[in-house]
Parts: C-alpha cells; structure tokens; sequence
C-alpha cells in the first residue's frame, strides 16, 4: 500500500517570520503606498507579461466566436433585409430618376410660364404627349383643346421661337403640324436686310425660306424671323439662321436653307398663341408739349 | 366589340408615344396598319375590317390628316387582308409577308398622295425610296412576326381567341 506523503508542517519560527513580513509589508503599503508601489510594480510586471498569453487567446477566441455568432447566426435575417434594402435602393432610385425627370420639365416649364409673362401676347402652356401617329407628317400632339380655347390656325411657340401652328383641334388635345413639315409656311423676314419672304418645311424635314428678292444681300448666319404678316404670329419672333443660300441663274428669287432655332426632337412643352397685338409695342418717346404762346 | 375599342386605343397609344424609339433612319412602323392586317388574316375580312375601321378613327383623330383617310385605308386594309386568306389555299409565312407588304405600300402611297398633292417628281421619287419602301418592308416583317407569334401562343382562352369568338 502506498504511503502518502509525509506532511511537513511549517516550523513556528518559520511561520512566526513569514506573518511578520506580511505584517510588514501589509504596514509598508499602508505606509509608504507610492514606494511599495514602485516594488510591486517590479514584482508584478513579469507576471503581468505572463498573464497576457491566455488573455489575449481568450480575447481572440471570444471575438472568433463573437464574429461567427454576427455573421452566421445573428445575420440568419439580413438576406431578407438586403433584398428589402435592394428593392428599396432600387425604388428610391425610380423616385430620384422621377423628381429629375420632373425637376427638368418643371425648369422647362418655368422658363416658358417666365416667357408668357413678359411676351407681348396671350398664350396657353401646352405639353406634347404624343408625336406624330402617321409617317408623311411631322406633327405632336398636345394636351390643350377646344375647352382651353384653342382653335385650328393659331401659332405655337417655346421662348426661342417658332414651333408650328395648330392643325386639328380635339375637345381636351389638338395637333400641332411643325414648321418642318411641307404643308406649314409662315412669312417670315430676315432680321439684319429686312428681306421678307416665305418660311416652309420640306419632305426631307429641313425649313427653307423662300421667295428672297434676287438683290437681297441676305447672308450665312443671318437669323430669321416672323414678319407678322399672316396674322398668326406676331412679328419677331425668331424661327432660325441661315445656314446657306439657293440661286440658279434661272431662278427668279432666292431661296435659303434654315436650321431651326427649336429642338424639335427635344420638345416638351410649348406655348399656343391665343391672342397678339399685331405689332411689338415700341416705347416711343412721349409726345412733345405744345408750344406755349 | 369593346374589345376592338380597347386594342386599338392601346395601338394607337404605342404608336403615337413609342414608334419613334422604334424608327429606323426616321422611318416609323405604322402598328395601326400591322394590327388591321393581322387580324385580317388571322380572323377573316370582317374581323380585319372592324379593326381597321376603329384603329383608323383613332389615328384619324390624332393626326394632320382630315378624319377618314386612315378608315378607309385601315379598313380596306383589313378587309383585303382578310380576302388574302380566303385566296391563297395555304397560308404561308410568305404569302403573309408579301400580302402586308403590298398592302402597306398601298396605304401608304395614297397617304403620300394626300399628304403631298403637289409635290414635285424628284421630291415624290425621293419620298417613294427613304420612306415608303422601307416603311413597308418594316411593316411587313412587324405583321410576319406578329402573326407567327399569336399563331404560335393561339390558345383556346387568350385574348385573340376571345376577339375572334366576340
């Protein structure tokens, strides 16, 4: 059988010194607390460096475990929250595409209700909803009609100039043929010569101006605008530049080339011409006072 | 008969707000004149005739032309169509393709004849090459693969069955 260990009881003097260090150094550290300090410290900074092997294999095994439960387990819903999120994003980018869209056409907007204000004539704001339903007309389609007061033959503008004139009136919508198409001419007048002749579109989709007199000195560049004599739009406003001049020898008047100063491919709203003085006002200077004898 | 009313508004629709994403060198598709034919030779001149009729009172009421062009031409469209395939013993890819396309050029030579009355020979000629040719051939191969398509989806409970039941 075997024998335990023999218990080797402390000796009295032995145990009476060692309480007599602890007193001691239980004493010195009440008593000089920032020496014993100093000691401790010396004594206790080896341990310290021992002591941070496991606590830093803790620390790391405690974030490897914290990781797994977020990623894994406590994420099991975020797959269900991302495609929410996405759906989201994605909507949010709808509504953002939305309000740019109609940020623009509220900018477009502005500048046409701005241009209506000061205009020196009545006319109705418009919106093209439909371009033209049949391949031999250049036409589009907007929403005012006979209820807004318009009627076939008025003038429709945007405040850089000319957009065509209204063919077809419906009760709530109406066709406006554009001033490229063949069947719309307008008098127009070069601005700088004062030449006037007649504005048309032709088949191919550019705007001529035709019947120039032969000893115009009408020019590349020159910009084109309405005479106001046909009575549907009033003079001035601007149709164009010329872009080059047409005369065979045989040809009795010159004919001229346009780009058009709208965008017709651009074009979102316009203006429809109700009423117009048949001439810009000019601030005349104010009569002189009669003589006073 | 609403639902002649309803397909052809919807036509009329697409053409007048997305043809010209379609267009092809500035030449549109005229899916009014393609839906009077298709039903022509899918459910017979009657059919094709009402279509046209309606499809062409709508186009009419939105374009430049004077109202009763387009109904007459989509009408006469349809009702032509619809004789085509009581003609031909079969009716074949190509006899479809060729049948849309003469109809097509049909319509729209007398379109660019009332569009254009005085038009110059050169301009005419002009006119006759960059759009009609193309638009017709456009139409012709749109009509091909609309009808292949309802004929290959045709089932007894979709929406062309119920037009032709109607």
């Amino acid at each position: 059988m075997a024998r335990a260990a023999p218990y080797l009881p402390m000796s009295t003097g032995l145990r009476r010194i060692s309480i007599v260090i602890v007193v001691l150094c239980v004493g010195v550290w009440f008593l000089l607390p920032r020496q014993s300090q100093a000691v401790l410290g010396w004594v206790g900074n080896p341990l310290s460096s021992v002591l941070e092997v496991p606590l830093k294999w803790v620390a790391s095994l405690q974030q490897a475990v914290g990781e797994t439960w977020e990623r894994y387990v406590a994420l099991q819903h975020v797959e269900a929250d991302n495609q929410a999120l996405t759906l989201e994003v994605a909507r949010l980018q709808g509504e953002v595409n939305l309000l740019k869209e109609q940020a623009i056409i509220a900018e477009e907007f502005e500048r046409l209700l701005t241009y209506q204000q000061t205009a020196p004539m009545k006319t109705v704001p418009a919106r093209i909803i439909g371009r033209n339903v049949s391949n031999w007309y250049r036409a589009v389609i907007i929403d005012k009609g006979q209820q807004d007061g318009i009627e076939q033959e008025m003038g429709v503008i945007t405040e850089a100039g000319v957009v065509g004139r209204i063919i077809r009136v419906n009760p709530s919508t109406a066709v406006v043929l554009l001033v490229t198409d063949p069947n719309v001419a307008v008098t127009g007048m070069i601005q700088k010569s004062r030449d006037e002749g007649i504005i048309q579109g032709t088949p191919q989709g550019t705007i001529q101006m035709k019947y120039l007199p032969p000893l115009s000195t009408v020019d590349v560049d020159d910009r084109v605008v309405t005479s106001g004599l046909a009575g549907d739009f009033p003079r001035g406003l601007q149709i164009g530049k010329i872009q080059s001049l047409i005369k065979a020898d045989t040809d009795l008047f010159q004919a001229a080339e346009i780009v058009p100063i709208v965008d017709f491919a651009k074009l979102e709203g316009v203006l429809v011409i109700t009423t117009f003085q048949e001439s810009i006002p000019i601030n005349l200077p104010a009569p002189l006072p009669p003589p006073s004898s | 008969m609403i639902i002649y009313i309803v397909l052809s508004l919807c036509v009329v629709i697409v053409q007048s707000t997305l043809s010209r994403y379609l267009a092809i060198q500035g030449v549109h598709p005229d899916f009014c004149l393609v839906l009077a034919c298709v039903v022509g030779f899918l459910f017979g001149e009657y059919k094709g005739l009402a279509v046209g009729l309606t499809v062409g009172l709508f186009q009419d009421l939105l374009s430049p032309d004077g109202i009763g062009v387009n109904i007459v031409l989509k009408g006469l469209a349809g009702v032509l169509s619809g004789v085509i395939t009581h003609t031909v013993s079969t009716v074949t890819w190509p006899s479809i393709l060729a049948g849309t396309w003469v109809l097509s050029l049909g319509c729209g030579l007398a379109s660019l004849v009332i569009a254009f009355p005085d038009v110059s020979a050169t301009t005419f000629a002009y006119l006759l090459t960059t759009r009609l040719f193309p638009q017709s051939v456009y139409n012709s191969v749109l009509g091909l693969g609309c009808f292949m398509i309802i004929r290959k989806y045709q089932r007894p409970d979709s929406l062309f069955e119920l037009l032709n039941r109607h």
